[in-house]
């Protein structure tokens, strides 16, 4: 039960969050541009960082009657500037065409009134489809906006304006893993460094939205590798594939990481938060692009990365940090989980040739050099008589030659019982003896004697048990054999 | 115990106030502290303060809580039938609010009436005030479903009711209505009880559950 608590404090909960972290670190102004998504825009343009482009915006009822439908591309975000949680946006894929019989009406009785004709121009016959295949109107759309203008959904009902966005354009790598919408990034910046991150995937349970409160799917990142690890669907439930799938939500490499991270220390310099979080979503042709920040980024991103947020925040508190370089490498360095070390071991393996030369130290503290065959057709390393002796094995030698091993038969399904067999008997009486090793092998099968050993190939210490065997007439009086190899890759060229 | 009345109280009840009314107001800053106390510690929500602690205060004013329960559910139920009812009207706000507000009224009355008919008095006899604070907890219950959805809407609105029913019991207990009289001073003590619960950081109980998963991995 203490160990339960005691763990706990990896967790970050609501309270530590607020008195914590956003109330000290996140000044009211900077809050003020998390709140107002054109604002945001406008502030993070000017600093250079990426964003969705505006089309326009509605700020008056008197301004929505004037507004010129025409101006209106195919496909766009309509959304409220104060809105949260993902509430009052409506995206639109693609217009329709207005059918025919309505169209040449309309045009008859525009011509009548002396307005221009054209195709679809001003007609409230226009309609643009929406993700889940429904016609959304222009007097739909106007209805939206007065309900968004009046503050249906900004927090406390404050009026708000509502505004036009371009879509953005789904990267064919996410297409498998979404359900419409748009997937996106969420990274928890804290002091300059990155310190966690999730790829929410729109559902059909969240229709099209990558909201996790709605039921959008939210997996964990690493922070160094960008490869997403675990992942949970809605406030809950850990899920190891994408619903009605075989599509494993693990291991996905995301593309553009160190950009997305970059951008998101950018993102958190320019607001002026402390402590926050920051979407982003990679265009098709723009890469990733900052959709919004948060100035209370929820706390389901520790549930996606089944890590507690708590303790990388107190990690990173204090640090001085110069430059965003600098944060999102501390980021990746510190946060970087298994998946990279797994990595790093295989970058950071020696390579060696077929054959190396290998040292071992003497009894009386000299180093002495050998050719060794690098064998992976060995499973264990092989030494030789004369070698052996020199490292002062002589007296094992010995006593192994004065047992008569006749008694044995040597064949692969006696193996175990030899070895059980010989190590009772005699083990005992032959120093430095460690095992037995019994040997098959198309010159005939041999029980051999094993010692511990050590030696250094590439300046890699290897302690290995290997038998011993007479090479003499072999060109190698060292062979290393796979167990022992592990450390290293072979290239047969070198 | 007329004569272990704290003067203060006595004082009171000399100038004209009554003793009910004394009690009440000394249970407000208990009631909000077992509000805040199960919000910080706990992690049950409701809707904000304000309206568990008006919504105790109504029960408190009804006759018998299972009528006061009994409206907060027909206040809850209404609301939700008539958001699907009224979706596809796509109306503004503030009138959609006062047309729910409207249909509730209606509902409350229709059920004042039928309690009655049916002998049930005891509905009937609930008095205005608490039945119209209870109506107005729809527009609370809309605000929070606009903005978070129905499912937390309704976990709210039931966490508001089990908060309220909780302040209810603690506000009607004997003992604790005597032990006010006596030592009213006490309340002092929510004092530095909420700083404590200001300055709490832990995690509520609610988190060590929804982390749990975590926790048993770290």
């Amino acid at each position: 039960m203490f160990e339960f608590f005691q763990k706990s404090r990896s967790v970050l909960g609501m309270n530590a969050r607020n008195l914590e972290f956003i109330r000290p670190h996140n000044p009211k102004r900077a809050k003020e541009i998390a709140d107002n998504k054109l604002l945001c825009k406008s502030v993070l343009k000017k600093n250079g960082i990426f964003v969705s482009g505006l089309i326009a915006k509605i700020k008056t009822a008197t301004e929505l009657e004037a507004f010129d439908w025409q101006t209106l591309p195919n496909s766009f975000a309509l959304k409220p500037n104060r809105g949260f949680g993902g509430e009052g946006i409506i995206v639109v894929y693609g217009k329709k065409k207005p059918a025919r019989p309505s169209a040449s009406m309309s045009e008859t009785l525009r011509a009548g009134n002396g307005f221009a004709t054209g195709d679809a121009g001003g007609n409230h016959n226009d309609a643009w489809i929406k993700a889940d295949g429904s016609l959304i109107t222009i007097d739909d759309l106007k209805n939206h906006i007065r309900n968004i203008i009046d503050g249906s959904f900004s927090l406390s009902n404050i009026p708000d304006i509502a505004f036009f966005e371009e879509r953005l354009q789904l990267l064919r790598f996410f297409k498998p893993y979404t359900y419409k919408g748009i997937p996106d990034i969420r990274v928890i910046v804290f002091n300059k460094v990155p310190v966690m991150a999730m790829l929410r995937l729109p559902t059909k349970e969240s229709s099209g939205k990558a909201n996790l409160q709605q039921g959008a799917i939210g997996a964990g990142i690493d922070m160094s590798s960008g490869t997403t690890t675990t992942a949970i669907q809605g406030k809950s439930g850990f899920i190891d594939t994408v619903p009605g799938t075989r599509l494993l939500l693990s291991g996905l490499k995301i593309p553009y990481w160190k950009d997305i991270l970059t951008l998101s220390v950018k993102a958190q310099e320019v607001s002026g938060l402390g402590f926050l979080g920051v979407d982003i979503a990679i265009d098709k042709e723009r890469g990733p692009i900052i959709l919004e920040i948060n100035a209370y980024p929820g706390l389901s991103i520790q549930l996606c990365n089944k890590t507690g947020l708590k303790e990388r925040l107190e990690r990173v508190r204090g640090l001085q940090i110069k430059t965003v370089e600098k944060g999102v490498r501390v980021g990746m360095e510190l946060f970087g989980g298994e998946i990279e070390e797994e990595m790093e071991n295989i970058s950071g393996k020696k390579i060696v040739g077929s054959s190396e030369k290998i040292k071992f130290t003497l009894p009386d503290g000299k180093e002495i050099e050998v050719l060794a065959k690098i064998d992976t057709g060995a499973y264990s390393t092989s030494i030789d008589i004369e070698l052996a002796k020199q490292l002062g094995f002589g007296p094992t030698l010995e006593s192994f030659s004065q047992i008569d091993l006749s008694a044995y038969k040597l064949l692969p399904e006696n193996e175990s019982l030899i070895k059980k067999d010989f190590l009772e008997k005699h083990k005992e009486k032959i120093p430095f003896l460690e095992d037995v090793a019994v040997i098959f092998s198309s010159s005939g099968s041999s029980l051999r004697p094993v010692v511990k050993i050590e030696f250094k190939l590439d300046n890699e210490i290897v302690s290995s048990s290997a038998n011993i065997t007479d090479r003499k007439n072999l060109k190698y009086p060292v062979i290393v054999g796979k167990k022992d190899l592990r450390k290293f890759l072979i290239d047969v060229n070198k | 115990m007329e004569n272990d009345i704290h003067p203060i109280i006595s004082f009171f009840i000399r100038e004209g106030v009554p003793l009910k009314t004394v009690i009440l107001i000394l249970m407000l800053p208990l009631i909000a502290t077992l509000i805040a106390l199960l919000r910080q510690v706990f992690g049950v929500k409701a809707f904000g303060i304000y309206t568990p602690l008006i919504i105790t205060f109504a029960f408190l004013a009804t006759n018998g809580i299972r009528y006061g329960i009994f409206i907060f559910v027909a206040v809850i139920l209404s609301g939700m039938i008539m958001r699907f009812v009224l979706k596809p009207f796509r109306l503004l706000y503030l009138p959609r609010v006062a047309i729910m507000i409207s249909v509730v009224a209606m509902v409350i009355l229709i059920m004042l009436t039928l309690g009655g008919s049916l002998k049930r008095t005891g509905l009937a006899a609930v008095s205005i005030f608490p039945i119209l604070i209870m109506i107005t907890l729809v527009e609370k219950f809309i605000a929070v479903q606009i903005e978070k959805g129905n499912k937390i809407a309704f976990k709210l609105a039931l966490e508001t009711l089990v908060i309220s029913i909780a302040g209810y019991y603690l506000a009607s207990w004997e003992f604790l209505i005597k032990f006010l009289a006596i030592y009213p001073w006490t309340i002092l003590f929510t004092l530095p009880i909420n700083v404590l619960l200001g300055k709490w950081t832990g995690l509520r109980v609610s988190e060590y559950l929804r982390f749990r998963e975590i926790i048993k991995k770290s």
